[in-house]
C-alpha cells in the first residue's frame, strides 16, 4: 500500500520528495510469499488454514464415533454432581507462608562457565515463573527463553527417579538407594587411594562455581593419578584460548555493549547464541534508544554465515561462510592498518578480503572503526577457531578498546572446557587405563564428537558412574546411574562472566531425591557425605571472609542473608587484569586461517550451530521449547539444513526435501530449509536435536547431526556434500501464519531519513475521516492500559513467548498441530524481511492482542464472551465461550488462539505444577487471547488498595516486559502523565497496526531506525 | 356421512396452544428453579473428618473468626486452620475427648487433615478475600450464620448474579471494618448513609467488568 504518498503530499503543501527520498520497502515473511506462491496465497486468506477445523490423523471414523458416544454418556453422567473437593491444610504452617500469596526467591541458573541470577515465583513451595533477576549482570531483571523454560525442565514427567545399578548377571537393572552407590563407593575407594587415583577419572560440565572448583581441587589432591576431563559440546574454549594466544596468560574476555558506538559481529550471535546475550542484548539496546531525531544510536555490523538475530539488529551484514570471517579478519585489520590504525601484522600475509566482500563495504567498516577506536567491539564468534579470537582482540588492542569495551579478566573459580582432555580421557578409556569413569552431568554418549567414539571406548570401562537428570543416552550405557538434583532442588554456587558470585539457592526439596554435582564430587573428595548446602556453605565462608568484621558473631550468617535475599555477593566482581602486552600475531597462524579460507568449489562447509530452543540437545524434552518457533527459520519441532537460496537452487533442492548430508563417511538425513541470508556454500544445522532417549516429548524429534562433528572441527567443518535422498519431510514452520496481507505491518527508516520526516510511520497511510456509528466510550476514568514496542530494539530472542507461555498456562499442541496453524502463543513473534533473498533486511515485531477499543472480535461475539472493561482492556471470559470462532474470524490481527482439542487433558500430575494459579487453565472449544496479563493487573490492583496507596508506573509489568531482555516492550496507563508508556507513545515513531481500519488499538509499535554508514547509504549508492 | 372427528376436536388447538402455555410455563420455571445454584447449591452440608461445631466454637464461647481463618485481610484465601491451631487449645482442653481422635493423630502423625470444601467456587472464577474484608462487607454476609451452624453449609447460592447483586449495589451489606467479623450486627437505621460514607472513605469500585473474577 503506498497511501502515504497522498498522505504527505496533500499534508500542507510539503513537496512529496520527503516520501521519494525514504527507500520504499517491501516487507515479506517467506520466499513462498515473495513469489506469489498458491499455499502461501491460501494460507493468507484462511482464518485457519486447511484442515485446521478437522480431528486428528490417526483417528477413523468408527472410533470418533465410539469416542463421541463415550464423551455424551460421560458428561452426561459428570453434569450430575459437583465434584467433591478437599482442603488440606498445613500441619504446623511454614514460618513466612501465607497461603495464597506467592513467594519469590533469588536463585542461579548455572550455564557454562556462567550463571544466570533469576528470582523464581513459588506458589506455597511449588516453583511456577521464573524472571530475571535486576541486580544480577547476567540477567538484570532480563531473562530468555531457555530460562523460562527451566521451569518446565524441574517438572519433567521423564526425570529419573530412583538409582539405577545395571547388574551384569542376568544383565538388567536394579532399583537402588543412594546408600548402596554410596556403598560401592565405598568399596573402591581404598583400591584408588592406594593407588593415588590411577584408573580413576572424572568428566565434569564447564562450570564457574567456587564450591565445585574447590572440591575438583580436592579430589585431585586427594587421587594425584585421577585424570579430569572437562567438557561440552558448546563452550567458550575458542575465546579463552584466542585470549591465550595473544597474552600468554589464560585470560577472560567479556565485553561491555554499552560503551560501544561500533560494534563488530564476526559470527557471534550476540543477542541469542553467546551465552551472556541476555546482558549483550540489554547494553546493546541501551545504545539505540531513540527518544528524539537528535539522538545519536550506535552502529553494528555483522559478518556472518547463518542468518542470526544478531544478523537482524545489524545495519550492515554480510553473509560470508564461517570458513572465511578468519580470511576477512585479516583483511580488516590490514585495512585498519591501512586506515591509520597501529595494527602490526607479520609481513607475508596477503590481505585479500574473500570476493563477495565489496572493497567499499571493508573500506567502510574500518573507516568507521577506526573513527570510534576506544569506543567500538569486535567480537568472534566462538565457533570461530581461537585464531580469529586473538585478531579480534589484537584489533581491539590496537583500537584502544580493552579496558572501555573490552575487558579481561583472571580466571578465578572455573573449569574451563578443553576438547584436549576429552581427547586425552578418551583415549585413556580406549586403552583401557581407566576402571572407574564418573560423568558429572552432561550427555557425551549423545553429544562427544563422533571421531573420539566415546560410546565405544565406554565398552573398556568397568564402571561408569552417571549423575544426571534424566535416563538419558549416557544413562543407558552407565553402570550406576544417579539421580541429578535440577538447580532449583539443590544449593550451589556459580560466578557470572564478570566474577560476581551467586548463590545457587533450592525452592523445593530435591523431587524424586536427586543429588546434585556438588554432592556427589564431594564424597568423592573427602570420603563423606555432606548435604550441598553444607558443601555451599563451607566455600562461602572463605569467599565471604574479605567483608566480614571479626567482632560481630552474627556477620556471616548476615552477609550470607544478604547474598541470599539479593541473589548476588555484590562487589564480588573480579577486577580487570592489569594491562598486558599482546604478543605480536605469528605468520603461522594467519596463514594457516588464510589457508582454510580458501575456496573450496566442490563441497559445502557444514557450520553447527546451538539450537536456541534445545541447546546442546539438554532441553530437548521440554515442549515449551520445542514448540518455540525458531527466530529466524520459524521452524518448530526440529532442525533442518538451512540452505542460501542460491544453493539450495544450484542443487535443485527445495524446502522439505530429503538430503543426506555427508562429512566424510558419516551421513545424516535430513529435510532442507531455505533461509534467506544464509551464507551461499554454507549449510547451517542445529544441535540437540534427534534424541534417542530424551523423553516423551524430544526423543526422535529432528536429526541428530553430532555424527558429523568431528574434535577438529566443532564450529564447522568443510567437506559437506549434500545429496536428495528423494524422500520428503514435513516441517511445522509458522513464518506464514497469522499474516496481514502485505500491509504496511512492520515500518522501518533509516537514522538520516526518520531525521527528515519524523511521522513517517503514522503517516505511512492514509487514515480515513469517519464518523462513528454509535457513541464512542470515553474511557476517562480509572487507569487505561496500553502498551507500547519498541521495534528497534526488539532482538527476536523469544524470551517473551515463552514467558507468557509460562505465565498465562498457554498449552502446547505439538509438531502436527503446528503445521496446521493451531499453536497456542497468545504472543507470536513475526519476522519480517525486505530486500533480496540473497541479502534481506530483517525485523521482528512481537504482536500480542492489540485491545482495540473498537475491538471487532466483540461485535461478532454472539454470547458476549469477549467485552469490553472500564481500562480499556479486551476481556475473554473462557466459561462463556462457546467456540463459535466468529471472533477470531473478525480480528484483522490474527491473535486469537482456538482450543481445537483438550489440550491438557492428559497432563501429567506433575506437569500441573508449573501452572500458574492465578491463571484459568482451558478447556476444548474455548477461545483465547493475551489478556495484557490481567491477572497481574487485578492483584496489583489489590496489593494497592490494600496497602492504601495508588498505582504506580511499573507497579505491572506483563509477563512479556519483564521477560524482555531489551525493555522494547513498555505497558501502562494512558491517563498517567508521568508513565513511562506515555513517553514512548508521544515518540514520533510511534504508530498502531492498520489504523485505517479505526479500531483504535492501545498496543503500538515505534518503528524500526537502522543506522547505515554515510558512505554505504543508499542514496550514496544511487 | 358421520363426523369423523368428535365436536370437541375443535377446541383442540386451542387447548393444545393453553396446554403449551402452561407446561413451557412450568418447564422454563422449574428449569429457573431447580436448575439455579439457589437449589443445587444452597444447603449443601457435607460431612467433615471431624465433627467440628462452629455453633460452639464461634457462636458459645465466641473465638473470633480470625483466630483460626487467620489469613483473610492477607490473602485471597481465609485457610482452614493447620492442625497446630487445633492442638494449641486441645493439648490442654479436652484432650481425651474421642471425637478428636483424627486431630490428634493428624498432629502427632503429622499428616494433613483433608476437610471437605463447602465453599466451593469453580475454576474460572477468582476470588480475593481481602478487598471484600477491606471494604467491610460481613463473613456473614456471604457464608451466613456460621455461629449457628453445626456443622457448616452453604448458605448463600455464590452463583455470579448473587456476586454482581452486591457489586452493583453493595450498600446493603457494607459495615464499619471492626464489625466484619461480628456475626450479631444488623445494619444500623442510617445504613445507607453510613454505606455511603465507607465508599466514599475507601473509594470503592466493585469491579463490574468480567476481569474482576474471570482471568
Amino acid at each position: 500500500m503506498s497511501a502515504c504518498g497522498s498522505a504527505c503530499g496533500c499534508g500542507g503543501g510539503s513537496p512529496p520528495s520527503g516520501t521519494a527520498a525514504r527507500k520504499e520497502r517491501e516487507h515479506w515473511r517467506s520466499l513462498e510469499q515473495l513469489a506469489g506462491a498458491v499455499e502461501a496465497r491460501a494460507f493468507l486468506e484462511r482464518e485457519f488454514p486447511v484442515g485446521a477445523s478437522e480431528p486428528p490423523e490417526g483417528i477413523d471414523r468408527r472410533s470418533f464415533v465410539q469416542l463421541l458416544g463415550a464423551t455424551l454418556s460421560l458428561a452426561g453422567l459428570a453434569a450430575c454432581r459437583k465434584p467433591v473437593e478437599q482442603i488440606v491444610p498445613y500441619v504446623t504452617p511454614p514460618e513466612e507462608l501465607v497461603p495464597g500469596i506467592a513467594q519469590r526467591y533469588a536463585t542461579t541458573m548455572p550455564f557454562g562457565l556462567t550463571g544466570y541470577g533469576l528470582v523464581v515465583e513459588s506458589h506455597e513451595g511449588r516453583p511456577t515463573k521464573i524472571e530475571g533477576n535486576e541486580l544480577h549482570p547476567a540477567t538484570r531483571g532480563g531473562s530468555s527463553a531457555q530460562m523460562q523454560a527451566a521451569i518446565l525442565g524441574l517438572y519433567d514427567p521423564d526425570r529419573s527417579r530412583q538409582v539405577v545399578q545395571r547388574v551384569a548377571a542376568p544383565a538388567a537393572l536394579e532399583n537402588r538407594a543412594w546408600s548402596d552407590f554410596v556403598d560401592a563407593w565405598k568399596a573402591l575407594e581404598d583400591g584408588y587411594l592406594a593407588s593415588g587415583g590411577a584408573g580413576l577419572a572424572v568428566l565434569a560440565l564447564p562450570s564457574s562455581s567456587p564450591t565445585l572448583f574447590r572440591l575438583a581441587g580436592a579430589a585431585r589432591q586427594r587421587f594425584p593419578q585421577l585424570r579430569w576431563a572437562t567438557w561440552e559440546p558448546v563452550s567458550e574454549e575458542n575465546s579463552l584460548a584466542g585470549a591465550a594466544l595473544l597474552t600468554g596468560r589464560p585470560l577472560r574476555p567479556s565485553f561491555d555493549l554499552r560503551a560501544a558506538r561500533v560494534l563488530v559481529s564476526l559470527d557471534a550471535d550476540l543477542f541469542l547464541g553467546e551465552s551472556d546475550a541476555v546482558s549483550y542484548a540489554r547494553d546493546f539496546a541501551e545504545g539505540r534508544r531513540l527518544k528524539s531525531e537528535s539522538d545519536s544510536m550506535n552502529r553494528l555490523w555483522v559478518v556472518e554465515s547463518a542468518l542470526t538475530s544478531t544478523g537482524a539488529m545489524a545495519d550492515h551484514r554480510l553473509p560470508l561462510a564461517s570458513g572465511q570471517v578468519g580470511v576477512f579478519t585479516i583483511a580488516l585489520a590490514s585495512a585498519l592498518a591501512a586506515a591509520g590504525v597501529t595494527l602490526e601484522l607479520p609481513p607475508g600475509i596477503p590481505a585479500m578480503a574473500p570476493p563477495q566482500v565489496p572493497p567499499t563495504w571493508l573500506a567502510a567498516l574500518a573507516k568507521d572503526l577506526a573513527a570510534n577506536a576506544g569506543r567500538s567491539l569486535v567480537v568472534a564468534g566462538r565457533d570461530q577457531p581461537p585464531a580469529v579470537h586473538a585478531l579480534a582482540l589484537a584489533i581491539n588492542g590496537a583500537l584502544g578498546n580493552v579496558g572501555t569495551t573490552v575487558v579481561l579478566r583472571e580466571p578465578v573459580d572455573l573449569l574451563t572446557p578443553s576438547t584436549t582432555e576429552l581427547t586425552g580421557l578418551v583415549g585413556a578409556l580406549r586403552d583401557g587405563a581407566i576402571s572407574t569413569l564418573i560423568i558429572l552431568g552432561g550427555n557425551p554418549v549423545y553429544d562427544a564428537p563422533a571421531d573420539l567414539r566415546f560410546e565405544a571406548a565406554l565398552a573398556k570401562v568397568g564402571n561408569i558412574v552417571h549423575l544426571g537428570l534424566a535416563a538419558d543416552e549416557t544413562a543407558e550405557r552407565a553402570h550406576w546411574h544417579l539421580p541429578e538434583a535440577h538447580f532449583l532442588e539443590a544449593w550451589g554456587d556459580c560466578r557470572a562472566a564478570d566474577g560476581s558470585a551467586s548463590v545457587v539457592q533450592p525452592l523445593i526439596e530435591p523431587l524424586f531425591g536427586g543429588k546434585s554435582a556438588v554432592e556427589l564430587l564431594r564424597l568423592i573428595a573427602t570420603g563423606e557425605e555432606q548435604s550441598g548446602h553444607d558443601a555451599v556453605w563451607e566455600s562461602w565462608s572463605v569467599l565471604l571472609s574479605p567483608v566480614l568484621s571479626a567482632e560481630d558473631p552474627f556477620a556471616f550468617d548476615n552477609a550470607l542473608n544478604r547474598v541470599l535475599h539479593d541473589g548476588l555477593f555484590s562487589g564480588s566482581a573480579i577486577e580487570p587484569a592489569a594491562a598486558t602486552p599482546f604478543s605480536p600475531l605469528s605468520a603461522e597462524l594467519l596463514g594457516a586461517l588464510q589457508e582454510s579460507g580458501g575456496d573450496s568449489t566442490d563441497s559445502l562447509e557444514l557450520v553447527f550451530r546451538p539450537s536456541p530452543a534445545t541447546h546442546d540437545g539438554r532441553f530437548a524434552n521440554v515442549g515449551w521449547l520445542q514448540e518455540l518457533p525458531d527466530a529466524m527459520s520459524k521452524m518448530a519441532w526440529g532442525n533442518a539444513a538451512l540452505l542460501a537460496p542460491r544453493t539450495a537452487a544450484r542443487l535443485g533442492l527445495a524446502n522439505e526435501d530429503g538430503v543426506r548430508l555427508k562429512v566424510g563417511s558419516a551421513a545424516v538425513e535430513l529435510p532442507v530449509w531455505i533461509v534467506p541470508g544464509q551464507a551461499e556454500e554454507s549449510v547451517v544445522v542445529h544441535l540437540g536435536y534427534g534424541r534417542l532417549a530424551a523423553g516423551r516429548v524430544g526423543t526422535g524429534v529432528g536429526a541428530n547431526v553430532y555424527p558429523l562433528r568431528s574434535s577438529a572441527q566443532l564450529g564447522f567443518a568443510a567437506g559437506a556434500t549434500l545429496e536428495p535422498s528423494g524422500q520428503r519431510h514435513r516441517i511445522a514452520q509458522t513464518q506464514d501464519h497469522g499474516s496481514m496481507e502485505g500491509r504496511p505491518i512492520v515500518r522501518e527508516a533509516s537514522l538520516e531519513e526518520w531525521r527528515r520526516e519524523p511521522r513517517f510511520a503514522a503517516e505511512m497511510v492514509e487514515v480515513p475521516h469517519s464518523a462513528p456509528l454509535w457513541e464512542q466510550h470515553k474511557y476517562d476514568t480509572g487507569p487505561q492500559w496500553a502498551m507500547t514496542v519498541d521495534l528497534n530494539v526488539c532482538t527476536g530472542c523469544n524470551a517473551c513467548v515463552l514467558a507468557c507461555q509460562s505465565e498465562n498456562n498457554v498449552p502446547i499442541v505439538g509438531h502436527e498441530q503446528v503445521r496446521r496453524g493451531r499453536e497456542m502463543h497468545w504472543l507470536r513473534l513475526d519476522r519480517y524481511f525486505s530486500g533480496t533473498p540473497e541479502q534481506p533486511e530483517v525485523v521482528f515485531q512481537p504482536v500480542p492482542c492489540m485491545q482495540c477499543e473498537n475491538a471487532p472480535c466483540e461485535q461478532v461475539c454472539p454470547v458476549a464472551a469477549t467485552t469490553h472493561t472500564e481500562d480499556g482492556l479486551n476481556a475473554m471470559v473462557y466459561n462463556r465461550c462457546i467456540g463459535t470462532r466468529y471472533c477470531s474470524n473478525n480480528c484483522p490481527y490474527k491473535v486469537r488462539r482456538f482450543n481445537f482439542f483438550n489440550y491438557t487433558k492428559d497432563t501429567p500430575e506433575l506437569l500441573k505444577m508449573a501452572a500458574n494459579p492465578d491463571v484459568t487453565v482451558r478447556s476444548r472449544g474455548v477461545m483465547e487471547k493475551c489478556t495484557y496479563c490481567v491477572q497481574r493487573i487485578q492483584s496489583a490492583r489489590i496489593d494497592a488498595k490494600m496497602a492504601e496507596r495508588p498505582l504506580a508506573d511499573g507497579d505491572i509489568k506483563t509477563a512479556c516486559q519483564q521477560a524482555c531482555p531489551t525493555r522494547a516492550i513498555v505497558f501502562g496507563d494512558l491517563r498517567d502523565p508521568e508513565a513511562q508508556v506515555n513517553e514512548r507513545k508521544e515518540s514520533s515513531r510511534n504508530y498502531v497496526l492498520l489504523a485505517e481500519l479505526g479500531n483504535k488499538p492501545r498496543t503500538s509499535y515505534l518503528a524500526r531506525i537502522r543506522n547505515p554508514h554515510p558512505d554505504l547509504s543508499p542514496a550514496v549508492e544511487a | 356421512m358421520a363426523q369423523i372427528f368428535p365436536r370437541w376436536t375443535n377446541e383442540l388447538p386451542l387447548r393444545l396452544a393453553a396446554a403449551s402455555v402452561v407446561v413451557g410455563g412450568l418447564l422454563v420455571a422449574g428449569i429457573w428453579y431447580y436448575f439455579s445454584p439457589e437449589y443445587t447449591d444452597v444447603g449443601y452440608q457435607p460431612v467433615q473428618p471431624v465433627a467440628y461445631s462452629h455453633k460452639l466454637h464461634a457462636g458459645e464461647l465466641g473465638i473470633n473468626c480470625l483466630y483460626c481463618h487467620a489469613t483473610v485481610d492477607r490473602s485471597p484465601v481465609a485457610v482452614v486452620p493447620p492442625t497446630q491451631v487445633c492442638m494449641n487449645c486441645h493439648h490442654v482442653v479436652k484432650r481425651d475427648a474421642p471425637t478428636l481422635a483424627v486431630i490428634r493423630e493428624s498432629s502427632a502423625n503429622r499428616r494433613p487433615m483433608q476437610w471437605v470444601r463447602v465453599h466451593n467456587l469453580p475454576g474460572f472464577a477468582h476470588f480475593d478475600h481481602r478487598p471484600h474484608i477491606r471494604a467491610g462487607v460481613g463473613c456473614a454476609a456471604c457464608h451466613g450464620r456460621i455461629d449457628q451452624m453445626e456443622v457448616v453449609a452453604l448458605s448463600e447460592p455464590l452463583s455470579m448474579s448473587w456476586c454482581l447483586d452486591c457489586h452493583r449495589n453493595p450498600d446493603p451489606y457494607l459495615r464499619p471494618e471492626h464489625e466484619v467479623t461480628n456475626m450479631d450486627w444488623s445494619a444500623p437505621k442510617d445504613q445507607l448513609q453510613s454505606a455511603a460514607l465507607i465508599r466514599s472513605a475507601k473509594n470503592l469500585q466493585p469491579p463490574l467488568d468480567c476481569t474482576g473474577c474471570h482471568r
